[in-house]
């Protein structure tokens, strides 16, 4: 069985960078978190319109009762992780940095499941239509970070013709292991909801990529999968976990500038969000928990925990031992592309993959020098743009210059400001520039 | 000498025949005010005006398109030199600045967290909002002071934005550019302005900012004028009704409201004519107290205390009184005023 | 045919007008700030130089000569390259009026450009055949382009720079002609 498969080509993506693995939990198995006391569930944790509340003050709810529904097409309903009463709807902290609306719910301990919730009588004659209605009630997005609808993503228009599904097993963001935990534990989970997905987008190629230093979850998904899913172990280099870096790497395929890889006609999910999408299907069970990886120096018991959706990170952080003395910095998602956080009563949201936390030294701030010329971001940037430049014209305020170099497709993978010797803020010139350049359009459009 | 003469005649006559033909061939209507018009504006293409630079405005105004009055960094020597070229009339506007809405550095609002970043207002802005615990206030790391084409703007050592009256053009770049939007356009005579953007409600405010914008409505109450407008938890003074007396200031609980009248080079007073019959309608109706007299006597004006609000010069039947602009470097122990400008309201 | 090649390479690289001979200054510094006005500037004095140096050595071979009139040589050729950047302008005003924009005082200095006047009097001087006079025009025309738009290229590159205040505008700008004066010196006896 294992002779007659052939071994799956895979090709190299320019630039990319070789942080180092820091993968402190990858041995560590997945543990439950201890219910919280109160959660606090964001209307907008995907892209796209916010989530319009159901409920109101006083209501009670039961766990994967839904709390919110769908705003518009691009978005998805929110449901109750924990049953309790509603205390109401309030602008609470959220990720992102600011204050948003989140429905606030009292636990009363029981975790009572909702009695609506219970699997489609045959699963295996539901049609692809009927999988995509499922997915987009359960209201699951994608679990890699971007938290994008994923009924939407399963929805192609029909000029963009899909011929292969990818699943995202890379994760190759240093210290985050949550993903490979998942891939460990619940491999028929993984190989499962990939087959729905690909039943939902009606392909037959589907294959699943994962790093190669993660070799025990490329065996526990090959011995889940036949031969209608392929499992393949990718070189470990940053980002390979990125979409337009996977798709190049595992099809040769190239996303156009500006473009979405339905483009070339590929659409990737990732691990956890087939997981999530099994669940959905076989047991009705709408997106309400995720795992965690909390981790880094700055935390005393680092682990890979379930966590309910809407759990405050300082709850979360007693259940791994409270942070260590000298901790520095809370990041939500791994050190490249992570968003650090200030406020510690933030909740954990669907788009929540890992808590970094960081001492004084791992932390350390670097004054930026000048830029030398040298080239480095150039030369690693995996979408093959001249980070230098379109730095050096946004710190001089020249947006529309800025513009010319690109910087519309930056990805934000942090490959080039983590070479750059000058330690110049690179991503951050990036992000503010096509802030700008968005700005001025909206001006300039009236 | 002869073929010298010749020569030289022959070719400059096939020249000018040469150029006259290509002159026809290749003709393009040139109005050549364009070029004048472009001399006479500053020449600092800051945009205020609407247009790309100060040459696409010089072709806006000759097409008529344009108007002089758009341009808020000309001098009026040049704006009337404008009118004539094109044989338009040109009305002059009170001359603006830009006043920044925000004194946070009073009002002790402290930072949430270590910005380490590039040192720009709009980056800074994209994460989180800013370090500052206040969401409305100013983030103070330059950015209108770098972009101010005049160079008017300087920061100062605590992290607020100085404007300098005399070189601020009201172009307006600052107040597009802030992405806090603290920074407001205003008439350089109006001395009073709220200085806070914040449209949290009062028990928010109070949290992070001693001399913030608490929402409760004094100054609306006191204003003579309806000059205050109160709008989602914040005050904001109408500066085409405002006529500085300064009673709100005197009233607003947080000294959010601030006062720069001493900072003005003139101001207005009140001065009572022989035509008063003493019916003593002005005095009763003074704000201040600066009016003083008997009945069915001349009444006279405190130019000390006088505030120019002309409350006074509203209610005097006669027409006996008379706004005057003056000095304002006079201490108020001293006579009358020296007059600057001419009578009138 | 290898002696126009040798006549070109000379003009262009060897003994470039710009950073060899030092004429045509003025545009160079003057219009070298974007690289599309430089492009469009190369290409007036293209066609001006190339026709000027035509009829100026007809009118000298064929008018000065004969007549003996040779002392009005700077007078009859100021008068020709006079009507023909007169005659550029107005077909650049027509044809691109950004560029004309962009070129603004420049264009009509180019009567003054004493690479233009300097390439008519050398074909006199060095005794040119028709051929050679008009080849070393062209040659002579590309050079001045490519001195001006490797120039362009540097100077917006300088922008970025973070330039000391002292030298910043025309000190860096002719430190840096200096430079590329000095690295096309290599180019010194590649023909003799």
């Amino acid at each position: 069985m294992m002779g007659a498969r052939k071994k799956q080509k895979t090709y190299r993506f320019q630039g990319g960078v070789h942080p180092p693995e820091e993968k402190l939990t990858a041995a560590l198995p997945t543990e439950a978190m201890p219910l919280p006391e109160k959660i606090y569930i964001p209307l907008s944790q995907h892209i796209g319109a916010p989530a319009v509340p159901v409920v109101k003050e006083g209501d009670r709810v039961l766990t994967g009762m839904v709390v919110a529904e769908a705003g518009g097409f691009v978005s998805t309903p929110v449901h109750a992780s924990i049953s309790g009463t509603v205390t109401g709807i309030v602008d609470y902290p959220h990720p992102v940095g600011r204050n948003m609306p989140a429905v606030v719910v009292e636990s009363d301990g029981a975790d009572k499941l909702d009695e609506k919730i219970t699997p489609p009588p045959d699963i295996n004659s539901l049609t692809g239509e009927e999988i995509r209605e499922i997915i987009k009630n359960a209201g699951i997005v994608g679990l890699g970070g971007a938290a994008f609808p994923t009924h939407v993503k399963l929805s192609p228009p029909k000029d963009k013709p899909i011929d292969t599904l990818i699943i995202n097993g890379a994760e190759c963001e240093p210290y985050l292991t949550a993903d490979h935990r998942l891939m460990l534990e619940h491999p028929e989970k993984v190989i499962g909801g990939a087959r729905l997905l690909a039943k939902a987008l009606g392909v037959t190629r589907v294959l699943t990529g994962v790093e190669k230093n993660k070799m025990d979850a490329v065996q526990a998904l090959t011995g889940a999968t036949g031969s209608d899913v392929a499992v393949v172990p990718f070189a470990v280099h940053y980002p390979q976990g990125a979409e337009k870096q996977l798709i190049k790497a595992s099809v040769d395929r190239v996303v156009p500038a500006g473009g979405l890889p339905m483009d070339v006609g590929v659409v990737v999910q990732n691990v956890g969000t087939a997981a999530a999408v099994y669940d959905a299907v076989t047991d009705g069970m709408p997106l309400i928990s995720r795992i965690v990886t909390v981790t880094g120096p700055g935390i005393r018991t680092p682990k890979n925990l379930r966590v309910r959706i809407g759990t405050p990170l300082s709850e979360v952080i007693a259940s791994c031992g409270g942070l260590a003395p000298d901790v520095r910095k809370v990041i939500l998602g791994g050190p490249m592309m992570g968003n650090a956080q200030f406020n510690l009563q933030v909740p954990v949201i669907k788009g929540t993959s890992g808590v970094l936390l960081l001492t004084e030294s791992a932390a350390e701030v670097l004054q930026p020098g000048p830029c030398l010329r040298c080239g480095n971001c150039v030369r690693v940037c995996p979408m093959g743009l001249t980070p230098l430049m379109f730095a050096r014209y946004t710190e001089l305020g020249m947006f529309d210059e800025a513009a010319e170099f690109n910087v519309a497709d930056c990805i934000e993978c942090g490959c080039c400001a983590y070479e750059c010797p000058a330690h110049i803020p690179l991503v951050q010139y990036a992000k503010y520039a096509k802030a700008e350049i968005q700005n001025r359009k909206r001006k300039a459009a009236g | 000498m002869l073929s010298a003469i010749l020569t030289l005649a022959g070719l400059g006559f096939l020249a000018a025949l040469g150029l006259a033909v290509a002159s026809r061939v290749f003709y393009v209507k040139m109005d050549p005010r364009v070029a004048t018009i472009a001399d006479i504006l500053p020449g600092a293409n800051c945009g205020a005006c609407g247009y790309g630079g100060c040459g696409a405005f010089a072709q806006a105004i000759v097409s008529g398109e344009g108007k002089i009055e758009a341009c808020s960094a000309i001098d009026e020597e040049g704006a009337h030199a404008i009118a004539d070229i094109m044989g338009i009339m040109y009305t002059e506007s009170e001359k603006e600045w830009a006043v920044v809405l925000c004194r946070h550095t009073d009002g002790g609002v402290a930072n949430t967290f270590d910005y380490v970043g590039i040192s720009d207002c709009r980056a800074a802005n994209l994460v989180g909002g800013g370090p500052k615990a206040c969401p409305s206030a100013c983030i103070g790391l330059g950015t209108c002071a770098a972009v101010c084409p005049f160079g008017a703007i300087t920061m100062s050592a605590d992290g607020l934005p100085i404007i300098d009256p005399n070189r601020c053009t009201a172009c307006g770049v600052c107040v597009a550019e802030c992405p806090k939007n603290v920074i407001v356009l205003a008439p350089v005579s109006s001395a009073v302005s709220v200085h806070c953007s914040s449209e949290d409600k009062g028990a928010a405010v109070k949290k992070v900012c001693s001399t913030g914008c608490i929402g409760c409505g004094a100054c609306v109450r006191v204003c003579p004028f309806e000059a205050m407008t109160m709008e989602n938890n914040l005050a904001a003074v109408n500066y085409s009704k405002c006529r500085v007396c300064g009673l709100c200031v005197s009233v607003c609980p947080t000294n959010a409201i601030r006062d720069h009248r001493d900072e003005l080079k003139v101001r207005k007073i009140a001065v009572i004519g022989d035509d008063c019959n003493g019916c003593t309608l002005c005095a009763r109706a003074c704000p201040v107290d600066a009016i003083a007299g008997n009945p069915k006597e001349q009444h006279t004006v405190d130019p000390a205390r006088c505030i120019g609000c002309g409350i006074c010069a509203d209610q005097c039947k006669r027409g006996a009184v008379s706004m005057i602009t003056v000095d304002n470097t006079e201490d108020e122990a001293s006579g009358p005023a020296t007059v600057v400008g001419g009578g009138g309201r | 045919m290898g002696h126009f090649v040798l006549l070109i390479i000379s003009a262009v690289l060897v003994n470039n007008f710009v950073l060899a001979r030092f004429l045509g200054i003025c545009p160079f510094l003057g219009v070298s700030k974007k690289t599309e006005t430089a492009v469009g500037m190369s290409m007036a004095v293209v066609f001006v130089m190339t026709i000027a140096a035509l009829a100026t050595w007809l009118l000298q071979t064929y008018i000065l000569i004969p007549f003996g009139i040779q002392y009005l040589q700077t007078i009859v050729f100021i008068l020709v390259i006079a009507s023909l950047v007169q005659l550029v302008e107005m077909v650049i005003q027509k044809v691109s009026p950004v560029l004309y924009q962009a070129l603004g005082i420049y264009l009509p200095l180019i009567t003054t450009n004493c690479a233009v006047l300097g390439v008519a009097v050398l074909n006199i001087q060095k005794e040119h055949t028709f051929w050679e006079a008009i080849i070393f025009a062209f040659g002579a025309s590309l050079g001045f382009g490519l001195a001006l738009v490797l120039f362009a290229g540097i100077r917006e590159r300088l922008d970025l720079a973070d330039v000391p205040k002292s030298l910043r505008g025309t000190a860096i700008a002719l430190i840096t002609a200096g430079l590329l004066s000095l690295a096309f010196m290599g180019f010194a006896g590649l023909v003799k």
